[in-house]
């Protein structure tokens, strides 16, 4: 699995903005820097296919060999995790979890047989009786940890990481890094992390592309 | 293109149709009577002949200046007031109170307002009775005020409905993040430059607030100028204003008045636009002097005045709020109530077990129509914004621009064009082309005007929602369709409610629509209170404000509790099994 970015190149009202071209192996993390304003959100953006006016996007993305430019971003099967967990406050936290499954799954599955795997995969949190509490009552750490299993439930072939350890204090980032990191990696997914914190390219010690 | 996409953007083009045609179409068919064309009157020839018949008309430049007059007074008036209000009390933490003392009266229809006010200022209300007791007199004084021919009362009684809607509507553009995070900084700033808080508003945040509230007052402005609930129940009848003048000669027994009326709605329609002119050019104006006091150093420049203006401000209007309400209330029970006594002589449940009956069937055709146009509305409105942040950023840009300019613009044509402008005209159309079948006519006409404000109230909401909530459910794999009803509805719940509050109580307060489009047929609450106030007891009226006040006030609460039950898993006990997947 590899997610590979062939010249692609981002536009502003025609005007290029700028221009990449690298690929992420199955289970790597590559670390996007830059200034403020360089285009980094926006290249996750082209990426995941949610591009919108006055931006366009040239050159190629594929996906495990797969050309997805012109593919919906429904369709696309990356994920994404921003420094806010955005949790839908309207869900409980298993159902927010429930709400990434996949069709497939949700339909091989029976209503308690789904919400035992749920229960299972907060367990590995230390959130096992959480699935009914409302999102709101959560600390930011643990927001966090059932927004990656949120991501991770709907099977994507790729994460994007939009500076995911912003909005944490020090303690808590220090926690929360390796375990997304362990989490991406065991899972063998090409994951692609903006982030202005230099500290969160040496604990991923993966490649660096400045932009 | 998706689609959900290419249906959602459909539905925007709906909504701008519907917005359109209905206004167009009513326009011709007052335009073409005004000419001269009328075939089913046997005139087939377009001439300027049914204009020069109308200014022969007795008093019609008397009655399109009292239109003019009272409507660019009352705005004016309510429009300084609000701005005084907000100037003075920004700063003060109970603004929310005088937000919640100010609510109530704006779903309040102007019907309902207007007869309630009658039985405060009439010579037999109560400020009579009380200024009775002082004088020691028994008879009713012979003071002119309702019905006086100066169109005091008809600027009253509008500034004090219009006051609540602007105050309003400056505080919810105060309460987008962008602006307030922006205001905010300048209040401090400036206070820390050594304004006081009311001069910092007046020079720092009023020319920041004023072009995001230039529109609603311009729509207030052309509202004022032609309505036609508040002349026909508190104004002067020798003449009446031009527009309640349209409405009699509209439904003059001699048909041939038709022509006359056509030509009067069209001078409506100017003395409106002459109005909207006007105001721009005053307000250019004030603008163009006020500009040098911004920079005069004046750190406590009218803090006093206007503080002491708008105490006296929100003292008034809570007087009559309060006696508005009291006095409803009690002649809605009063038995014998001779002059000046201040109370009636004894309660009685009569008049609520005459009228309650009576209202049945009014009561529910305005809950049927209310419900149907409004979840019409939301649904439109709703689909007509999910094309606005889905489909149009994808189009090019020109593209983008024309078609977010067209709506803006006929979002508020419904709401600038003079409903006796154009209704007739509707009428006609509706009868001559699909003829049989109110309920669908008055359903078009109720449309036109609930929409707007649907749309505008929803609009805003829609907008701020953090786009990353939905970029992360597609990236979980929903589909646009799955996003706008999984994600975004529950995300919205409380707007959309509040969205179809707010459709209902529109609906609800409409009164000319209603009596034209349902020809006089089809009897809401408002068409009936309006029919008992011109004629029988001052008793049943009081029960019909009443009744008229409750329903969007039911509405509305229901629309505030329910998003805190539905929705919310933190309002549930803990543990309770999941129902939602």
């Amino acid at each position: 699995m590899a997610l590979s970015l062939d010249n692609v190149s981002i536009h502003r009202f025609n005007q290029p903005l700028l221009t990449v071209n690298f690929s992420v192996a199955a289970g790597e993390i590559v670390c996007v820097m830059g200034a403020s304003g360089a285009g980094k959100s926006t290249l996750l953006d082209a990426i995941s296919g949610q591009l919108s006016q006055p931006f366009s996007v040239q050159g190629d993305i594929t996906l495990n060999g797969e050309r997805i430019n012109d593919i919906p971003a429904h369709r696309r099967n990356i994920g994404i995790m921003y420094q806010d967990a955005l949790l839908y406050e309207h869900l409980t936290v298993g159902d927010n979890i429930a709400f990434a499954l996949p069709r497939s799954e949700h339909h091989a599955l029976k209503a308690s047989e789904r919400r035992a795997r749920i229960v299972g995969q907060l367990d590995t949190v230390g959130l096992a009786d959480f699935y009914d509490r409302a999102v709101q009552t959560l600390s930011g750490g643990q927001q966090a940890r059932v927004a990656l299993l949120r991501t991770l439930a709907a099977k994507p072939a790729a994460v994007l990481l939009d500076e995911p350890f912003g909005k944490l204090d020090n303690t808590r980032k220090e926690q929360l890094r390796p375990w997304v990191i362990q989490q991406l990696a065991d899972r063998g997914l090409p994951a692609l992390m903006v982030t202005h914190d230099s500290g969160d390219a040496q604990a991923v010690g993966g490649r660096i592309i400045e932009v | 293109m998706l689609q959900f996409h290419r249906v959602s953007h459909l539905v925007r083009w709906l909504f701008i149709g519907v917005l359109c045609l209905p206004v167009l179409a009513g326009a011709i068919g007052v335009l073409l009577p005004a000419l001269g064309y009328f075939p089913a009157l046997g005139e087939s020839t377009f001439s300027l002949a049914v204009f020069q018949r109308l200014w022969t008309v007795d008093h019609i430049a008397h009655m399109a200046w009292m239109s003019f007059f009272t409507g660019f007074i009352a705005t004016a008036v309510a429009t300084l007031s609000a701005l005084c209000l907000l100037s003075a009390f920004y700063h003060q933490a109970w603004l929310h109170t005088i937000q919640r003392l100010l609510s109530p009266l704006l779903v309040l229809p102007h019907a309902a307002a207007a007869i309630a006010l009658l039985f405060i200022l009439s010579p037999s209300g109560w400020l009579a009775r009380v200024a009775s007791l002082f004088s020691q007199t028994v008879l009713p004084p012979q003071w002119s005020i309702p019905f006086d021919n100066s169109g005091i009362t008809i600027i009253f009684a509008l500034a004090l409905k219009e006051l609540p809607f602007i105050f309003l509507m400056a505080l919810s553009v105060l309460s987008q993040p962008q602006m307030h995070t922006r205001i905010t900084a300048y209040l401090k700033n400036a206070q820390a430059m050594g304004y006081a808080p009311v001069t910092a508003f007046l020079k720092c945040a009023l020319p920041q607030l004023y072009p995001h509230l230039r529109l609603p007052v311009l729509a207030v402005l052309a509202y004022a100028t032609a309505n036609v609930e508040i002349p026909l129940i508190l104004g002067s009848n020798n003449p009446p204003t031009l527009a309640v003048a349209v409405l009699q000669w509209f439904n003059h027994i001699e048909l041939s008045m038709r022509f006359q009326a056509s030509a009067a709605a069209v001078v409506q329609l100017m003395v409106t636009v002459v109005a909207l002119i006007t105001w721009r050019l005053v307000e250019y104006s004030a603008g163009r002097l006020l500009r040098h006091s911004m920079i005069n150093t004046q750190r406590a420049q009218g803090a006093r005045r206007v503080t002491l203006a708008a105490w006296l401000i929100l003292v008034l209007f809570t007087f009559f709020a309060v006696t508005m309400v009291v006095s409803t209330l009690v002649w809605s029970f009063a038995t014998f109530w001779p002059f000046p006594a201040v109370l009636p002589d004894g309660i009685t449940l009569l008049h609520w077990q005459t009228a309650l009956p009576a209202l049945a069937e009014p009561v529910k055709n305005t809950l049927m129509l209310g419900a149907m146009v409004s979840v019409l509305a939301v649904i439109v409105a709703l689909l007509a914004l999910e094309a606005e942040v889905s489909v149009l950023p994808k189009l090019g840009w020109q593209r983008q621009r024309l078609e977010h300019s067209l709506l803006q613009l006929t979002l508020y044509l419904p709401l600038m064009v003079p409903g006796v402008a154009f209704l007739f005209g509707l009428v006609w159309f509706q009868q001559r082309f699909f003829s049989g079948g109110i309920f669908p006519h008055v359903m078009l006409s109720h449309l036109v005007y609930v929409m707007p404000y649907v749309y505008i109230s929803l609009a805003l909401p829609y907008r701020r929602l953090d786009p990353r909530y939905v970029k992360l459910a597609y990236s979980l794999g929903k589909s646009p369709g799955q996003v706008f009803w999984r994600v975004k509805m529950p995300l919205l719940f409380g707007p959309v409610l509040v969205a179809l509050g707010l459709g209902m109580a529109i609906s609800f307060s409409q009164y000319l629509p209603t009596l034209l489009s349902g020809g006089g047929r089809f009897a809401t609450v408002t068409t009936e209170a309006v029919a008992v106030a011109s004629g029988s007891s001052q008793r049943l009226s009081a029960v019909y404000v009443i009744v008229q006040a409750f329903m969007p006030i039911i509405v509305f609460a229901l629309a505030w509790w329910l998003p805190g039950r539905l929705f919310n898993p933190a309002a549930h006990p803990r543990g309770q099994q999941s129902g939602v997947f």
